[in-house]
This record gives C-alpha cells, sequence and structure tokens, in this order.
C-alpha cells in the first residue's frame, strides 16, 4: 500500500498529541515536586509490536530506553484489558532505580492481542535503599533501593495491593509514592482513551498500517542524515572523573564507523564496568546514542523506533557502557550517559565539524537530601535534583548559561516551592560568572547554589567534571570544573564529586556547577567602540 | 459615544454605534506610530458628521505583545533578594528545544548589571529573617539611579505573603522619581521566576504603553471638543475580558498584552449567545497563524483563563482568556521533506512576497490551495478590489506538488494537513482539558476561519459552525461590548481539614481581597453596587503543584473532587485539600451595543447567487453557487457545496452540508 503524504502527517500529530496528554495528565496530577514542578517524566506510544510510534518532548534519556520496558514487560508478563505493568530493574528494562515505569496495553475490539502500548515512566523522589532520595554512592544494586521487575500493578483495572502495600514498606516517603503512582496509572488512561478514540474513527487497518508508516518515515529521514555524514571511522575518548569509590578515571571509547546510510557506533575499549554507581546498563546507551543522531537531523521528525533502524550500537557487557548485576548504576543514568553523549559528539566533531558544539558542563549535579521534617511533627522526606550548568559553545553561536544540558531537561524546584515543602533554605542562586571556556564563541556559564539545611539532613552529591574539564573544540577553552564544598560553622571545605554523608541543622552546601566548553579561538579584543 | 478600535498588522478596525446600528470603519494600520491610524479613522467619523462627545474610546492593542516581540521596552533595574539576583535569567533551567545543539536561550529583558539584590529575607511562612536596613535601601536606591533606568521592578522572596519589605524598596524608588512595578501589586503568587519575569515585562512596557495612550488621548482631544473629552475616556482592552482605564493600563501594562485577540473571543461570545448557542469553541484563523479558544458557557459569562502563558519566550502569569496558537493560517507555506512527508507551517509568506496568487510569491500556501480548489472567489477578496491569480497559483504548484498526481490532490493535501494542525490545536484547548468537542459549536472568524471550519468541525465530530455576521471585524464587535474587569488574586495555602476554621479564614482573605476591588473599581467610576464579583479559589490535594479552578460556594471540597476527576479521571476523597489561591473578578457592566435584526428574506437564495465555480471536495468536482453574503436574507437557505464571499471573509460550505441565514445575519452550518 503506497503511502500518502498527508495521512502521515495527520497521524504524526495525532500519536504525538497522546503521548503530550499523557505528560500533561501526569504533571498535573502528581504529588512530589520533582515530577510536579520539575517534570522528571516521559510518555510514550508504542505498536503491538512495542515499537515506539510517539514520544512527548520530555526528557531525552528516559525516551531511547523505554522501548526495552515494554519488551521486558512482555517478555515477564502477559498483559489483559485493565492490566498495568510496573518496572524499575535496571537489569529488566529499567534505567535506575528511581525511574518506575508502567507499560499498559491498549485492547481494541475483541481482538486478543493489544494493538497498542503505552508507557509512563517518572523518577521518583525515593525508592528506599541506603540513601535518602536512593541516588547516593554504592557498591552494589541492592544498597540503592527497592528493585522491582516486572510485576502487575494493576489488573483488570484494579490496584493490586499486595504489591502497592510491598512498595509503599519499603520507601521513605510512602504517601507521596502513592500519590504519584496513581498520577502514572492517570497518565496511562488518558492515553488509553485517546487510543481507543482513534481506533473508533480511523479504524484498526488504517492505524496499523500508518503505524507503520510512521516507523519507516523516521527510518528514512536517518537514513539521509547519516549519507550527509561523510564515510570513514570518527574515534573519541573522554573520562568522567572518578567512581565515588576508588578515585581513578573511568574512560569512554567510542568509534563511529560512518557508511553510506547506515552506522556503527563502537564502544569496545570503554572501561570495565566500575565499584562505584556510574555504571550504565545497556538501555542508557542506546538512550545517549539515540539522543545524540536525533539532535542531527534537522528536522522535527517523529521520535519513533525507526530512527534507530540504521545506527547499530556495540557495548560489551561487564563495562562502564553495558553492565551486568549486580553493579550499582544510579549515576549511570545521570551522569556516565551525559559522558558518553561527550564523547559521541568529540568524535563526530572530527566528521562534521561545523555542525557540533563544544562540550557542555556534563553532568546533572544531582543533590539528593532526606531526613525527619520536625516543621511537620517528624514526617520523614525525600528530596531530589539536579542542577543546570553551562552548555558548549558552537559555529556561530555561544553557549547558553545555567541551563540543563544534553540527556536531561528537567526544570528547578522554585525557592518559594522548595522552602515550603522540606526543612532547607536556600542562600544563593546565582549566575557563575566567567566558568564558560573563553572562545570566540565561549562556553555558557554555570550555577552557584548554596542550600542551608534547618534539620539534621543526610545528603547525596553525584556529580563529575570536578577534576577533568569540559572540553573546548576548534581552538576554544575548556570550561571551568564544578566545585562541591560543605560550610559549617563559617569554614568551607571541599567535597568529593560523589559522596553521601550526615548534615547536622545549620549545614551550608554549596554547589559550583560546570562552565560549558568554547568553540573556536578567541580573537583579539577590539577597542571599544564610543557610544552604545 | 463609544468608539471600538482593533489594531491589526494591516488594518485597524473600527466599530461604534450611528442611531443605534453598529457602524464598522476599516482604516490602513501605521504600524510605526499605530496611534495615528486610531487618529485618521476619528477624523474620518468626525467629516461624516457620526461623532459626538463626550469620547470613549476603546483599544485593543499590540502595542505591549509587539514591544517584547521586538525587544523595544524601556531600561529596566531589577531589585530582588539578595542571593536571587540572577533568577530572571535562570530561568527554570530548562532549554526551550530539546533536539537542538546549537539552542539559544533568549536574553533576559534585564543584565545583569542593571540587577541589585537587596540585603532582606522572609521565610516561607513570612517570618522576618532579615529587615531590610534604611541605609541598605538607600544604597539600592543610589544603584538603580546611577543605572540610568527610566523604570524599576522589584520582587522579593515570599512577598505575596507579606509585602512590607517590598513595599519599603518601591515606596523609596518611586520618592526618587522612577516608576515602579512591585510584584506583589502585579503578581502576588507564589513561584519567585514566573512572579519576577511578569513584574519584569510590565516595567519594561510602561514607558512603550504611556507614550501610546498618551499619544491617543492627544489625537482624541484634538480631533473632538477639547473640553468634552472625558476624563480617563481611552481604555484599553484586557486579555481577560474586560476593560482597563488608561490609568491602569499605563501603570499595569502587563495586562493589555494578547488584548486584541481577546476581543475576537468576547465578539463571538456575544453573537453566539444572540445565536442561541452557549458553549463555543472559536477559530480565529488569519494570515499567519490561528487562535483558538473555547467557553465553557457563555450565558454565565465563565470564559477559560490561563496564568500559564509565554509571550516571545517570555513567562507572563496574569490571567488571560486561554487562547491557544498555532502556526497555520492562509499564508503558510506547504513543502515536502526530506522522507517526503507533506509540511504546512509554521513558515508564513507574510504579506511579502504573499501567496502566490496574489502576484509575487512562488512558494503553495494554503490560500493557493483553497483558490485551486474552487473555494475562493476568482473574482478576488475585498469586494474584488483584490484580484487573485488562479493560473499563476497552478502554474507554481503544478511545479510543486512533489509525488502528488494533480495539482488538485496537491491541494486538498494542504488543506488536509493544515486542518491536522488546527485539529491538535483544537484538542489542547478541548480534549486535554477534559470537554468533549462534540458538545460545542465552532465560531468560524478571520479571513480564512469560515474556509476550513467545516471539515474542521467534521474531524472532531463538532455538529454545528457558526460564522458571525461581521467576521472581519469580530475583535473590534467584543471590545466594544466589553465590560470593565479587575482581577485579584492572593496566595493564601490554606490547609482545608478543620472546616470551621477554613471558613472563616477564607471569609477573611475574601473580605481583603474585597475592600482593594471596591476601592479600585471605584477608581474606574462605578459604585459599589454596581459591580459583580465572582469568587473563585485554586485547589488541589495537598501535596500537588497544579491547582484547579473551584467557584467559591458552600461546599467547595467536593466541586474540587468533581473537577479533580473530570480533568484527571480520578479522585481521591480520603485525601486533604489545600486552598492555595483566592480569586475574585469585579465586573462593572457598560452599556451594551446590540445586534440589530437583518433583512428577512425567503427560503431561497438565489438573489444572492452572483456566479459559480468549480468546486473540488474530497477528489470529485462539483458546479457550486458564489454567494454574496450583503445579498443574504434572514431565513435564506443555503445547500452545499457553495461558496459565501463578503469583503474580508470567505466561507466554504461542503457537500452535504446546509447553511442558513439566521435574524441576524449569521450563518449557521451543520450537517444534517
Amino acid at each position: 500500500m503506497s503511502v500518502n503524504p498527508i495521512r502521515l502527517e495527520i497521524f504524526k500529530n495525532l500519536f504525538h498529541s497522546v503521548a503530550e496528554e499523557m505528560g500533561a495528565a501526569l504533571r498535573r496530577s502528581a504529588f512530589s515536586p520533582n515530577i510536579k514542578e520539575r517534570r522528571d517524566y516521559s510518555c510514550a506510544v508504542f505498536s503491538g509490536a512495542g515499537e515506539v510510534l510517539a514520544m512527548g518532548d520530555h526528557m531525552p534519556v528516559h525516551l531511547g530506553s523505554m522501548p526495552m520496558s515494554v519488551s521486558a514487560a512482555l517478555d515477564a508478563l502477559t498483559l489483559g484489558p485493565g492490566d498495568v505493568a510496573l518496572l524499575n530493574d535496571p537489569y529488566a528494562g529499567g534505567t535506575h532505580l528511581p525511574d518506575l515505569t508502567m507499560v499498559m496495553p491498549v485492547y481494541a475490539g475483541r481482538s486478543s492481542r493489544p494493538m497498542f502500548y503505552i508507557a509512563s515512566r517518572a523518577h521518583h523522589a525515593d525508592i528506599g535503599g541506603a540513601h535518602a532520595g536512593s541516588m547516593g554512592l554504592s557498591r552494589e544494586i541492592y544498597e540503592e533501593g527497592l528493585r522491582v521487575p516486572p510485576v502487575k500493578i494493576l489488573e483488570g483495572g484494579r490496584i493490586v495491593r499486595d504489591i502497592m502495600s510491598m512498595i509503599l514498606a519499603n520507601v521513605r516517603t510512602p504517601r507521596e509514592r502513592e500519590g504519584d503512582l496513581t498520577a502514572q496509572i492517570a497518565s496511562c488512561r488518558t492515553g488509553e482513551r485517546r487510543l481507543m478514540g482513534m481506533v473508533k474513527k480511523y479504524g484498526r487497518r488504517e492505524l496499523t498500517t500508518y503505524g507503520k508508516h510512521l516507523l519507516d518515515y523516521s527510518a528514512k529521514m536517518m537514513a539521509s542524515t547519516i549519507y550527509a555524514i561523510p564515510d570513514g571511522v570518527y574515534r573519541a575518548t573522554d573520562f568522567l572523573d572518578d567512581d565515588g569509590v576508588t578515585g581513578e578515571p573511568q574512560r569512554i571509547d567510542v568509534a563511529i564507523r560512518i557508511q553510506g546510510r547506515s552506522v556503527v557506533v563502537d564502544f569496545s575499549g570503554s572501561a570495565p564496568q566500575c565499584s562505584g554507581s556510574v555504571n550504565a546498563v545497556a538501555a542508557i546507551t542506546q538512550s545517549a546514542v539515540f539522543y545524540v543522531f536525533r539532535c542531527l537531523l534537522d528536522e522535527d521528525v517523529p521520535a519513533t523506533s525507526g530512527l534507530m533502524r540504521s545506527i547499530r550500537v556495540i557495548a560489551p557487557l561487564g563495562t562502564i557502557v553495558n553492565a551486568r548485576p549486580p553493579a550499582a548504576v544510579a549515576g549511570g543514568n545521570v551522569e556516565t550517559s551525559q559522558r558518553i553523549v561527550d564523547t559521541l559528539l568529540r568524535a563526530l566533531a572530527r566528521a562534521i565539524p561545523s555542525r557540533i558544539p563544544a562540550a557542555s558542563q556534563g553532568t546533572m549535579n544531582n543533590l539528593s537530601l532526606g531526613g525527619i521534617d520536625l516543621r511537620r511533627g517528624g514526617a520523614p522526606f525525600a528530596y531530589y535534583e539536579t542542577i543546570g550548568g553551562g552548555a558548549g559553545g558552537g559555529p556561530g553561536r555561544k553557549g547558553a548559561s545555567a541551563t540543563q544540558s544534553h540527556m536531561t531537561n528537567t526544570l528547578n524546584t522554585p525557592t518559594e516551592v522548595l522552602e515550603h515543602a522540606y526543612p532547607v533554605r536556600v542562600l544563593r542562586y546565582s549566575l557563575r560568572s566567567g566558568s564558560g571556556g573563553h572562545a570566540k564563541f565561549s562556553g555558557g556559564g554555570g550555577i552557584v547554589r548554596e542550600i542551608e539545611m534547618l534539620a539534621d539532613v543526610q545528603v547525596g552529591i553525584l556529580s563529575d567534571r570536578r577534576k577533568l574539564q569540559p572540553y573546548g573544540l576548534s581552538g576554544g577553552n575548556p570550561g571551568l570544573t564544578g566545585k562541591n564544598e560543605i560550610i559549617l560553622t563559617g569554614r568551607a571545605r571541599p567535597l568529593p564529586s560523589k559522596c553521601t554523608f550526615y548534615a547536622p541543622a545549620g549545614t551550608v552546601i554549596r554547589i559550583e556547577t560546570p562552565g560549558g566548553g568554547g568553540w573556536g579561538r578567541a580573537q583579539r579584543k577590539r577597542k571599544k567602540k564610543s557610544g552604545k | 459615544m463609544r468608539i471600538a478600535f482593533d489594531t491589526g498588522g494591516t488594518f485597524t478596525d473600527c466599530v461604534y454605534l450611528r442611531d443605534g446600528r453598529i457602524e464598522i470603519l476599516k482604516v490602513p494600520s501605521t504600524p510605526q506610530h499605530p496611534a495615528e491610524a486610531i487618529g485618521n479613522a476619528l477624523d474620518q467619523i468626525f467629516a461624516s458628521g457620526a461623532a459626538d462627545s463626550p469620547l470613549d474610546l476603546v483599544c485593543g492593542t499590540t502595542v505591549g505583545t509587539n514591544a517584547l516581540l521586538e525587544r523595544r521596552g524601556g531600561r529596566v533595574a531589577l531589585v530582588t533578594t539578595s542571593g536571587f539576583e540572577d533568577v530572571l535569567e535562570i530561568g527554570r533551567q530548562a532549554r526551550p528545544r530539546l533536539y537542538d545543539l546549537l539552542f539559544e536561550k533568549p536574553e533576559p529583558l534585564v543584565p545583569r548589571a542593571r540587577r541589585f539584590g537587596l540585603r532582606e529575607r522572609l521565610d516561607y511562612s513570612g517570618g522576618v529573617l532579615t529587615a531590610p536596613s534604611r541605609s541598605e535601601i538607600d544604597r539600592i536606591v543610589r544603584a538603580v539611579i546611577r543605572s540610568g533606568a527610566e523604570s524599576a521592578a522589584v520582587c522579593l522572596l515570599f512577598s505575596f505573603i507579606d509585602p512590607s519589605h517590598e513595599k519599603a524598596i518601591a515606596g523609596a524608588l518611586a520618592k526618587a522619581g522612577l516608576h515602579v512595578s512591585a510584584s506583589y501589586e502585579i503578581l502576588p503568587e507564589y513561584r519567585e521566576f514566573e512572579r519576577t519575569s511578569t513584574t519584569v515585562v510590565n516595567a519594561y512596557l510602561v514607558p512603550v504603553m504611556s507614550d501610546y495612550l498618551s499619544q491617543i488621548e492627544r489625537i482624541a482631544s484634538a480631533s473632538s471638543d477639547p473640553g468634552r473629552m472625558r476624563d480617563g475616556g481611552v481604555r484599553v482592552m484586557h486579555p481577560n475580558g474586560g476593560v482597563l482605564s488608561s490609568r491602569v493600563a499605563a501603570r499595569e501594562p502587563v495586562r493589555t498584552i494578547l488584548s486584541g485577540p481577546a476581543g475576537g473571543v468576547l465578539g463571538a461570545q456575544y453573537v453566539s449567545q444572540v445565536a442561541g448557542f452557549d458553549r463555543i469553541i472559536t477559530l480565529d484563523m488569519g494570515g499567519t497563524s490561528t487562535d483558538v479558544s473555547l467557553m465553557e458557557s457563555g450565558i454565565s459569562g465563565s470564559l477559560a483563563t490561563t496564568s500559564e502563558s509565554i509571550v516571545s519566550g517570555v513567562p507572563v502569569s496574569v490571567p488571560m482568556l486561554d487562547i491557544h496558537t498555532v502556526g497555520a493560517g492562509g499564508g503558510s507555506l506547504a513543502r515536502f521533506d526530506r522522507a517526503g512527508a507533506l509540511r504546512v507551517g509554521p513558515e508564513s509568506a507574510g504579506a511579502d512576497p504573499g501567496p502566490i496568487c496574489y502576484g509575487r510569491g512562488t512558494s503553495p500556501t494554503v490560500t493557493d490551495a483553497n483558490l485551486v480548489l474552487g473555494r475562493l472567489p476568482g473574482s478576488g477578496l475585498l469586494g474584488g478590489s483584490f484580484a487573485l491569480d488562479a493560473r499563476r497559483a497552478r502554474q507554481y504548484m503544478n511545479r510543486a506538488r512533489g509525488p502528488m498526481r494533480s495539482i488538485e490532490e496537491f491541494a486538498q493535501g494542504i488543506v488536509d494537513v493544515a486542518n491536522a494542525v488546527m485539529e491538535k490545536a483544537v484538542r489542547v484547548i478541548s480534549v486535554e482539558r477534559g470537554h468533549d468537542p462534540r458538545e460545542y459549536t465552532l465560531v468560524a472568524f478571520g479571513g480564512a476561519g469560515a474556509l476550513h471550519a467545516c471539515e474542521l468541525a467534521a474531524a472532531l465530530e463538532i455538529p454545528c459552525v457558526l460564522v458571525p455576521c461581521f467576521p472581519g471585524a469580530l475583535s473590534a464587535l467584543g471590545i466594544l461590548r466589553a465590560d470593565v474587569t479587575k482581577d485579584l488574586s492572593r496566595t493564601v495555602r490554606l490547609d482545608v481539614r478543620n472546616p470551621v476554621q477554613w471558613r472563616e479564614n477564607l471569609q477573611t482573605a475574601f473580605s481583603a481581597l474585597e475592600r482593594e476591588g471596591h476601592s479600585q473599581m471605584r477608581g474606574e467610576g462605578f459604585s459599589d453596587e454596581a459591580i459583580r464579583i465572582n469568587r473563585a479559589l485554586d485547589m488541589r490535594y495537598s501535596g500537588q503543584s497544579y491547582d484547579l479552578v473551584v467557584p467559591y460556594t458552600s461546599d467547595i471540597i467536593a466541586a474540587f473532587h468533581v473537577a479533580h476527576e473530570r480533568r484527571y479521571g480520578y479522585s481521591d476523597r480520603a485525601r486533604s485539600t489545600e486552598v492555595v489561591n483566592i480569586r475574585a473578578r469585579f465586573t462593572g457592566r457598560t452599556a451594551k451595543p446590540a445586534l440589530s435584526k437583518w433583512k428577512v428574506g425567503g427560503q431561497n437564495p438565489k438573489e444572492a447567487a452572483v456566479s459559480k465555480s468549480i468546486v473540488i471536495f474530497a477528489g470529485r468536482r462539483f458546479t457550486a453557487n458564489i454567494y454574496d453574503r450583503s445579498m443574504l436574507g434572514a431565513g435564506n437557505r443555503i445547500a452545499g457545496p457553495g461558496v459565501v464571499t463578503e469583503y474580508s471573509a470567505t466561507t466554504f460550505i461542503p457537500p452535504g452540508w446546509t447553511g442558513r441565514v439566521d435574524p441576524y445575519g449569521n450563518l449557521i452550518v451543520e450537517l444534517p
């Protein structure tokens, strides 16, 4: 059947609006600031074969890895009408434990097989384990929180109380978790309702056919983008500062082999999986590759599974880019994913220098806080945030300051929300001037953030680019490294890039995030013209 | 005498009453000095002898919006809590485009050198941690003055709970001769970035808006008897659907942003009420974009408002009618992308070069597609004074049609894709907000709205389309009829646990708000008795972050559960709820000109059928009558396919649809 270009555009819009509507429902009915204010979530629509048909414009680090959640759920469970699967196991379709993913089948009519699947993933502020916020420094996944293999959280439309109670008993803030999980269910139902409406209107055949066409369409777009890159092998290496345990830099190696309309991205040569928590599972590495190539498309192309058809990823098992159990992985999702992107871009800069910016801050500066809130009768709390930094300068434009880069795009929590919700006080939230790499097109500057604890708090910091600077390109200077400090009774002391500790009330945590690298050699300053 | 103006990009529409009848005048806009066109229109009205004093002018204006788009506002200084000087520039930390390696962030309206931190601090409950000292305030005032700012914005943390620190610094700055916008006055709600941004936009627009308003006042008093220009006789349309006095507009210009489209929605609301439809979706399709909005019930006058608008990359959180804009209009360009999909917009041919059929453009647009499909009169637009070149359109479209078998198939495709973009927009304001479009009537206006309305309605299963009698001047009509309104809000954050206590607390909070509202409305010339007050609450489950607006009634908790269920498909009656903000809208009714009855005709519209055209619909050719709208009579029935032309708009009635002219000259099109 030939493709009608008009129907194609129409179905592209329809599927995309389903994913966006799911996101809106989740955000507006969720309970934790991390979901409702920071929007750390993603929603997507899948074909009956588990291929992505549409994703909301949410979190890049989620989007490439969601298909694995769907296939893991399908491998483990038979999902009937009204069933919803829940999972977070990084070794079975997940990414890191705080990301809880729901997968729901959408049955149309009397068919015995689902016509679509929908998935909704949200980062929960705590999923138990040794550290409040579940993002602390660990050596094994067992320390990182509750590991949920694919299980049914909803069966025939009803919540499975056993599973729900089991989860709530293992987390620090059960009421908030329950509210957020309910919001995720509402988001799935919203998607189901919309898809059923589309089936009624356009019919099963038409929808299935155009689902396939959408996949082909994205694949074709990606193939032609790869074709425009000169054939060849482009290599690069970059490092994470350390794994938080050994202090040794962790190597990421990549060789990008472009041949005609397809590409092989080979991570052989990367470091073996490490003792700390910056191990990425295969889904993360896949996501990072997906993100980088998605950025090369110059058109507004639907983010479907078709985009990955001409891309093959080689990530040897047991390395930092494809860890196996029981490695700890909390930081793989947030830190290693950023470094994989930096490495891929550095390699691509050799092939298409006019399209690639210098390194951005290359970290998410994860900060988690947890403890007891005496203002609220001793209720436990857990809070998680990431902090923006400098973006890399690029050909023709300077880097943006104080912004999230690459694999994340979460918002901040307003100070007026944060202080109302948790026993902390923000003392300073400002630009870190002079931190961007000086260049013809300088890198953007980072952020300085100081938070005072008003209660005894367990603090977790997971950050990088504290030792090794974000690189510049084409003669631009690198960005400044970031800095973590603890200020207690007026004395500032440095903190390592990755650490977990107890801080008494009155402690101030100060985080300075890295600047972006600069692009192009800086020219000598000309004399200022008079006037404006 | 009341005269309404709607300043558009090409024309300034002007609507007024003459001997009880609504009159319309269109004059060319003067984009460099928008007030000039208003002067020209006034001259014409005076010359025709229609005017009488005192004059009462109401303007829908894009002056504020355009100044923001073009970054032509004033030189602003910003005072924040010390340590938070950069909140304006950091924003919410997110980048605007997800998959763009070379993205840019809009420059902040106030650069670092003019942002000043005041040493003061409140905690989350309003408790004073550091009070600003006298010398600290003096230091900041000196610094602001040295910066050369002409206007100042003040936004301190938690000032929505206790504004005393803000009042102190704002007072000192005002005493030093600066115009000051303080966040506790502009937007006393939590979330410091959005509040700062809105306050800064206000300060940024103050100089521009003052200039504009004083120009209009000068022009108006010059053209009328100078002694009889009423005090405060110039009013400005408010994007929430009311009007503001020029005094308030000059002080709080942020409230005038996007006021033009609001006029259209009000006009649509009025006309649909007259025609007997109370739930409507408006479709205002112009040259480069389309505005859509939804009205729950026109009779009670409840218009959907939003406080989450972003204008030109800048958050503006004052309540506005919830109007959603998409980049699909008559001038939107069509093209095939690299993988062969047909795309329409958001790029537009604009006024120059314009669509192919206007004579200069060479890329196909939605207008060209409509012409090829026979849906635009071959005789041209604006009553035939603007010719359309169909041969030229076919010639260039043939070159650009890609894999499509014929020009006609290509043209139908362009129309279908443009409709799909608009359908998505309508879904955002209806389905995404929990409203079923099947229960609504689509009100189509703007130059191209009625060309697409029936097909769009079919896609959304909307049963009925209303094309108002003045589709080209509906905004000005809405502005003419607008009431004087004032929206006040306050963050209260009340836990709704103890029923006695929260009732009392709410009552106290509302009383304070009402005292403030009454005093402001007295300034607009309304006595307390002449004011209608609508009270509402922003509510949520304790712990959520997004609120739902619930009317203030005796059982607000039940009302909230119902609203939550409707919007998100679930409610949890066991969970405690919270009142975040209280809101009150104060409305002072103005005199309302009414639509007059249209001349009556029989069922058969044959007198208005001026010519014939070949219309293409769903791949088939039909012979259709072309009707001149001004010659139609009330009671006429038109069977599709048909094309109805008028001075500034065209309506397409597809095969299978039937139109009828109601007693007021509105065209009602239905699929029987």
